[in-house]
C-alpha cells in the first residue's frame, strides 16, 4: 500500500522537474524576498525611519529584522496557500482525481502532495537573504537565518491541518477563487508581523493568541535581537507552535473524514 | 469468469442550483443514476453505453471511489468502493479523460514517473515500467515521450492517459471515452490495444456514445439512460433482442408503369412497403420484416417485380447495428 512517503517522494520529484524545466520561475522564487522588503523599505523611509521602526519594534538590526520577519510571515503562512493552491490548481488542470486516485488516504495525498513546494519557499528565501544577512552581520547572521528557518518550518506545522480543512472547503464549496486571499491578510495582521501586537484592538489580541503565527514572529523577534534574557520567550513561543500543532492537527483529523465524504457525496471532484 | 466489477442497485443525486433573478437561486436534484445494477468479469471489454448525461461518467467515478453513491452496492475487484477505497484504487487503472490531466510544464516521461511513484512504484522498476509503456502506446515512436505535455497532440494526450492507467499493471481499467476526439488510425490502435488487454485477463470497463467501437471491441454493452440501463448483453445478443427487424434494399430499373402502381402492386406483397428515387436517379422499393422472414419476403417482391418485367441490379439485406438498437431503445440518435 501506498504511505507519505511515497507521496512526498513523487512530489519531489515532480517539484524539481518543476523547477528545472522552468529556470525563470527558479530565478524569481530567489529574486522576490529582495523585491518585497525594497518594497516595504521604500515606503517605511518615505513615511518614516528605520531607527524609529527599530524603536517600536523592539529590535535591534531594522533591516535584518524586515528582512527576515517579511520572508518568515510568507513562508510560514506559505503552507496554507501550497495546499489549497495546490488542490485548486490541480482541479483545473484536470490532475487532482489521478492524485486522489492514489491508493492512500485522501488527505495524505493533499498533505504530502504540499509539502514539498510548502518547504521550498522557506528553504529558498533563507537561501536568497543569507546574503544579505552575512552583509549585515557576518557569519552570525547567516546562523541567525538558519535558526529562523528552522523556526518557520516549525511554525508550518500547526497550519497543515488548518489547511487540509480549507481546501477541503473550497472543494465542497466548489470555490474556484483562493479564499486564502481573504484569510491570509487577516492572520498576518493579527500576527504582529507588521504592527506589534499590543496596539491591535482586544478581540484581535486574544485571537492573536491562537494564531502559530505570531509564536514565529515572536521567536523570529527575540531570534534577530541577541537578547538571552528572552530565551524563556523563546521556549514559550515553540513551546505554544508544539501545542498548536496537535491542537489543529488533531482537529483536521477528526473532521477530514466526515469532510471527505461530503465532497464525494456532492461530487465536488 | 469471476466478477471483477459488481454493482447491485447504486443510485446517485446530484444537487444543482440554477440561478433564479439577480440573488435567488433555485435548488434542483439531478438523478444521475436511478439503480443501476451490472457485473464486468475479467477477460472481457464491457462497454457502457449512452448519450452524453446518461449517467456513464458518474458509474466509473463511483467505481473509482472519487464519488459516493447514495444507496446500493458496488464492488471492485471484491473490494466495497464505499469501505475500502485504498484497495479499490490500488487494484484500478483510470481515465477519466483524455484531454487533460497531466502537468503541462513536465515530459511525458515525468509525468509517468510521477504518477508511477504515486501508486508505489520507484527504482529500477518503474523506470522499466515507464520506458516499456512509452514504448508500447507508440509515443518513442512519435518521438514524444521526453517532450512538454503542453506540446501534445490529443492523440499522444490519449496515449500517455492510457499509459498512466496501466502504470501498476492493474487488473481492472476504467476508461471513460478512451478514443474521444482522436483521429481515425490513433483511435483504432487504442481499441485493439484494449482488446489485447482483455485477453491477457484484464477486465475493461469502457464508456462510450460511439456505437461503431462498442460493435467492434465489446463483449458485453450496457445501455445506459437517464441513469438507468435498459438493456444488457453481448451486442450480437442485444441486436437480435432488440431489433427484430432486418431493412431490405432492392435497386431496380425505372419501371414502365411508373412508380405508383408498381407501389400499389407490391402492396399486395407486402403491407408497408416503400418505393422512391434516391439521389442518383435510380428507383429502389425498401421494406422491412422480421429476422428470420427476409428470405421468403425477398422471393415474393422479386417474383412480383418480375412479373412486372421490372429488372433487379441488387438486393441488400442490411442487419441491425448497434445504433438501431440504441435508438430503438432510446428513441434517440446515436453518434456513430
Amino acid at each position: 500500500m501506498v504511505d507519505w512517503r511515497d507521496i512526498l517522494k513523487a512530489q519531489l520529484f515532480s517539484t524539481v522537474c518543476w523547477y528545472r524545466n522552468n529556470k525563470w520561475m527558479l530565478i524569481t522564487t530567489f529574486v522576490w524576498p529582495y523585491l518585497m522588503v525594497g518594497t516595504i523599505f521604500g515606503i517605511g523611509m518615505a513615511l518614516g525611519s528605520l531607527e524609529e521602526y527599530a524603536e517600536r519594534v523592539g529590535v535591534v538590526n531594522p533591516a535584518l529584522y524586515l528582512l527576515a520577519s517579511s520572508a518568515v510571515a510568507m513562508s510560514s503562512v506559505y503552507i496554507m496557500y501550497s495546499i489549497t493552491g495546490f488542490v485548486l490548481e490541480n482541479r483545473w488542470i484536470g490532475t487532482l482525481p489521478y492524485l486522489l486516485l492514489s491508493p492512500a488516504k485522501t488527505h495524505t495525498v493533499i498533505v504530502f502532495s504540499s509539502l514539498p513546494d510548502a518547504l521550498t519557499s522557506p528553504v529558498f528565501t533563507a537561501i536568497a537573504i543569507i546574503p544579505a544577512a552575512v552583509y549585515f552581520e557576518g557569519f552570525t547572521g547567516a546562523l541567525r537565518i538558519f535558526i529562523v528557518l528552522l523556526i518557520t518550518i516549525l511554525g508550518m506545522l500547526p497550519l497543515m491541518g488548518l489547511s487540509v480543512i480549507m481546501a477541503s472547503t473550497i472543494l465542497f464549496l466548489k470555490e474556484e477563487s483562493n479564499i486564502m486571499g481573504s484569510v491570509v491578510p487577516f492572520i498576518l495582521l493579527v500576527s504582529g508581523v507588521y504592527y506589534p501586537i499590543e496596539v491591535l484592538p482586544r478581540v484581535l489580541q486574544v485571537i492573536s493568541q491562537f494564531v502559530p503565527v505570531t509564536y514565529v514572529v515572536e521567536a523570529t523577534k527575540i531570534v534577530s535581537t541577541y537578547l538571552t534574557s528572552e530565551a524563556r520567550m523563546l521556549m514559550v513561543a515553540l513551546y505554544m507552535i508544539g501545542l498548536l500543532t496537535v491542537g489543529y492537527n488533531l482537529l483536521a483529523t477528526l473532521a477530514m473524514t466526515k469532510v471527505e465524504r461530503a465532497i464525494k457525496s456532492k461530487g465536488a471532484l | 469468469m469471476s466478477s471483477a466489477v459488481q454493482v447491485e442497485d447504486v443510485t446517485k443525486n446530484y444537487t444543482t442550483s440554477v440561478r433564479k433573478g439577480l440573488l435567488r437561486r433555485e435548488k434542483r436534484v439531478v438523478k444521475a443514476l436511478k439503480g443501476v445494477s451490472f457485473t464486468v468479469s475479467y477477460g472481457e471489454v464491457f462497454g457502457l453505453l449512452g448519450p452524453n448525461g446518461a449517467g456513464k461518467t458518474t458509474t466509473i467515478k463511483i467505481l473509482a471511489t472519487l464519488l459516493i453513491p447514495d444507496s446500493g452496492k458496488a464492488t471492485v475487484c471484491g473490494y466495497d468502493v464505499v469501505e475500502d477505497p485504498e484497495m479499490v484504487r490500488d487494484s484500478i487503472g483510470v481515465t477519466l479523460t483524455v484531454e487533460k490531466g497531466f502537468f503541462w510544464k513536465l515530459t511525458g516521461r515525468e509525468n509517468l514517473k510521477y504518477f508511477g511513484m504515486l501508486r508505489g512504484l520507484s527504482g529500477k522498476k518503474l523506470n522499466e515500467r515507464v520506458n516499456d509503456l512509452l514504448e508500447t502506446l507508440g509515443l518513442n515512436k512519435l518521438g514524444a515521450s521526453d517532450r512538454f505535455y503542453e506540446e501534445y497532440s490529443l492523440g499522444m494526450k490519449a496515449r500517455l492517459c492510457l499509459a498512466r492507467a496501466l502504470l501498476t499493471d492493474p487488473p481492472i481499467l476504467m476508461l471513460d471515452e478512451p478514443t474521444l476526439g482522436l483521429d481515425p488510425p490513433s483511435a483504432r490502435e487504442i481499441r485493439n490495444l484494449l482488446v489485447m488487454l482483455a485477453r491477457n485477463r484484464k477486465a475493461v470497463l469502457v464508456t462510450t456514445h460511439n456505437m461503431f467501437e462498442a460493435e467492434l471491441i465489446c463483449d458485453r454493452v450496457a445501455i445506459i439512460d437517464e441513469g438507468r440501463i435498459i438493456s444488457i448483453g453481448p451486442v450480437q445478443e442485444l441486436k437480435r433482442r432488440v431489433a427484430d427487424k432486418i431493412a431490405v434494399d432492392i435497386l431496380v430499373s425505372n419501371p414502365a408503369i411508373g412508380l405508383e402502381i408498381m407501389r400499389k402492386r407490391l402492396r399486395t406483397v407486402i403491407e408497408t412497403v416503400g418505393v422512391g428515387v434516391d439521389e442518383r436517379g435510380g428507383v429502389y422499393v425498401r421494406f422491412t420484416c422480421r429476422s428470420g422472414e427476409e428470405d421468403k419476403m425477398i422471393a415474393d417482391v422479386i417474383k412480383s417485380l418480375g412479373d412486372l418485367k421490372v429488372r433487379i441490379y441488387r438486393v441488400n439485406v442490411e442487419e441491425p447495428t448497434l445504433e438501431d438498437v440504441f435508438i430503438s431503445l432510446t428513441g434517440k440518435a446515436g453518434e456513430a
